[in-house]
């Protein structure tokens, strides 16, 4: 009986606890002055894949400086594993708390879309970001960069570094890899077009299956069979640094030019050393603080559907494809800039 | 009788859920609010379905840790069948209950007549159903089901007038869980399933000499767990709008969650259907009340832990100090 009431006690104290350390953590992110400011703040949630991430913890110190610059309360709240059913349920309080915007980037398209209707129909502005949900769900799709400027930044890079007759191969990650296959498809189409006398010396890419260590023995088999071999692209985050570890090994990076898709975190050893020159990927950053930007303008009425160009404060003017918002050209890592990057 | 309506392992959990209820309503500010409320109960049906199968397995001092993976596969088979097949909606919704049923059914057949752990049995399993809904829907994910199919999550039964102008609405699939928690308690408080299946949990050689046909229990238990599974896999694909062989992943510890903060021993004996929609409704509002009052997700995972590690220990040694007072409380 004593047991019970204590066992009752106990529990309820540990509700209370967690009740009231809830609020005392001040909400994510706002700017503490803002209180003085005429009208209602703008309350926007901004939800990753996942939290706890390099990559979407670069997207939420862009998300929170565009927060900070229009004067807005972000949210930046996310689930710990990239599933869209604790996406969907997080949504639905972020719709009890009557939000303003919610910009998400879904881990599924389809299964997104009932919650960001219902959002909706609730007046709230929905945005996607670095992935898409079903078009009738959302007001606007933040499109980190489309595939054709993927594939010819790529190219571009490429023919700088090792000229525009050169002989090159592509590792890719799986070949059923979706993204990675419109990118070569592109890749393709771009070299037909700007470089006809850039070679392909292997029309099936190598894959390495997105494990760092494969890459290293493929792209070691790579240089011993290809020995005309001037150029390698590595298109997926974990390919490149394994191919930059077998080039070094080799010590053939004055001979081989390698670049490709992967965060600078993962590069920075071999930009240092010289195995690798530069690379390419978008900038989560920045793709943060537009995703914030787009909600703002879109609660505000600033962008329309049919609109043609958003200005998007530091970023500048940038073009609007239907209802897709596009971040632009991917950014072009190298010594220069690689320290200035925490992802 | 009066001194039951305080002590009863049920009435705790109520005081501990109004206590929780009206707390969070003075703390946080949109927390009240009868529109978000039920809203959010839509996610808890499916958890609450499993939870009650889960239920009876466990007071048989049992367990299924493949219910998750069974509601994808029954979901993927569902899915296909309607959008590859053909099928009509209803039969592909029989499919995917009856495909379930058919996963427990090899739970419960393998642990108990070839006398393997179902801890053991279902750990396997778990793996096995995932791997088949990986392997049939080749990872892709079904869509592009009917209106009259989502209605059954996404839909609304009646308009509730909140005052203000405001209206909630009342979920459908509330409705099925209703029926699924009715059943359930039924079976365990006023039927030979529930004295068996306690009898079973407390000690099964003496339920042996007691002439309980204990293996066939369990082969039963288990089946209608796969069932209910399958059950509540059409709800979760409604709720969605979306077949996937990744769904439900990690639903299992939910729903395992609610029966031990329900009283229900994990070492067997006594089950509480009550006591497990008291436990679903605790953690659901308090992980709910929790992201509401502006708590990070990490942070509430945490909290959630601690009242599982807290209930477990309480319950072990309430049950040990009183076991007079818990066959009362029945």
């Amino acid at each position: 009986m004593t047991n019970k009431s204590m066992a009752c006690l106990i529990l309820t104290a540990l509700v209370i606890a967690g009740v009231s350390c809830g609020p005392s953590e001040p909400p994510a992110g706002d700017a503490q002055d803002a209180q003085s400011e005429a009208g209602k703040k703008l309350k926007i949630g901004v939800m990753p894949k996942l939290i706890g991430i390099d990559f979407f913890n670069a997207t939420e110190v862009g998300a929170r400086k565009a927060g900070e610059e229009l004067g807005v309360e972000v949210d930046f709240d996310g689930p710990v594993e990239s599933k869209v059913d604790l996406q969907v349920e997080m949504i639905e309080t972020w719709i009890a708390k009557k939000y303003d915007a919610i910009a998400v980037a879904p881990n599924a398209p389809d299964a997104i879309a009932p919650v960001l209707k219902k959002a909706r129909k609730r007046g709230i502005s929905v945005i996607t970001w670095d992935a898409d949900a079903l078009p009738e769900a959302r007001d606007f799709f933040v499109n980190q960069c489309t595939s054709a400027s993927v594939a010819k930044t790529l190219m571009d890079v490429m023919v700088e570094g090792a000229g525009a007759d050169a002989k090159y191969l592509i590792l890719t990650g799986s070949l059923t890899a979706a993204n990675q296959n419109i990118w070569m498809e592109e890749m393709e189409k771009y070299r037909a077009q700007a470089y006809p006398n850039l070679t392909n010396l292997s029309k099936t890419p190598k894959a390495s299956g997105e494990d760092q260590a494969l890459a290293t023995q493929v792209m070691a088999d790579c240089l011993k069979a290809y020995p005309g071999l001037q150029g390698v692209f590595a298109i997926t985050s974990v390919a490149l640094p394994g191919a930059a570890e077998a080039l070094r090994k080799a010590g053939a990076a004055d001979r081989v030019f390698l670049t490709g898709l992967a965060t600078p975190k993962m590069m920075k050893e071999y930009v240092d050393d010289g195995t690798v020159d530069r690379f390419v990927l978008w900038n989560p950053v920045d793709l943060g603080y537009l995703a914030v930007y787009a909600a703002v303008a879109n609660v505000r009425g600033e962008v329309e559907p049919g609109a043609t160009a958003f200005n998007a404060g530091h970023l500048g003017e940038l073009k609007v494809v239907g209802s897709e918002i596009i971040l632009g050209d991917p950014t072009i890592f190298d010594k220069s800039n690689i320290d200035q990057f925490d992802f | 009788m009066i001194r039951r309506l305080f002590t009863s392992r049920e009435s705790i959990l109520l005081y501990v859920f109004a206590a929780m209820f009206i707390a969070f309503s003075v703390k946080v500010e949109g927390f009240f609010d009868w529109f978000s409320l039920l809203e959010i109960s839509r996610y808890w049906v499916v958890v609450g379905m499993l939870a009650v199968p889960m239920t009876f397995i466990i007071a048989t001092s049992g367990i299924d840790l493949s219910v998750g993976s069974i509601v994808a596969m029954s979901g993927i088979i569902l899915g296909l069948l309607y959008s590859d097949a053909q099928v009509p909606i209803v039969v592909a919704c029989l499919a995917a209950i009856l495909a379930g049923a058919l996963a427990g059914a090899f739970n419960g057949g393998v642990s108990s007549y070839l006398g393997i752990p179902p801890l053991v049995v279902t750990l396997a399993t778990m793996a096995l159903f995932r791997g088949l809904a990986f392997g049939l829907s080749q990872a892709r994910s079904v869509s592009d089901f009917p209106d009259a199919f989502l209605w059954l999550s996404q839909g609304d039964a009646f308009q509730i007038p909140t005052g203000a102008g405001g209206s909630a609405y009342f979920p459908v699939p509330l409705f099925a869980l209703a029926t699924v928690i009715a059943v359930g308690w039924f079976l365990m408080r006023h039927s030979w399933v529930g004295r068996f299946t306690e009898c079973l949990g407390e000690n099964e050689t003496a339920a042996h000499f007691a002439a309980i046909p204990v293996r066939r229990l369990k082969l039963g238990l288990y089946t209608a767990c796969g069932a209910v599974c399958g059950i509540a896999s059409i709800f979760n694909t409604a709720l969605y709008s979306t077949a996937k062989a990744d769904a439900a992943t990690g639903m299992e510890l939910e729903a395992i969650a609610c029966v031990v903060v329900g009283g229900t021993r994990i070492s067997g004996g006594r089950g509480s259907v009550l006591g497990t929609l008291l436990g679903l409704l605790i953690i659901g509002i308090l992980r709910y009340g929790l992201k509401m009052a502006g708590m990070r997700s990490q942070h509430v995972v945490i909290i959630v832990g601690a009242l599982l590690i807290v209930t477990a220990v309480l319950n072990e040694r309430m049950a040990s100090s009183g076991r007079h007072a818990w066959g009362e409380a029945k």
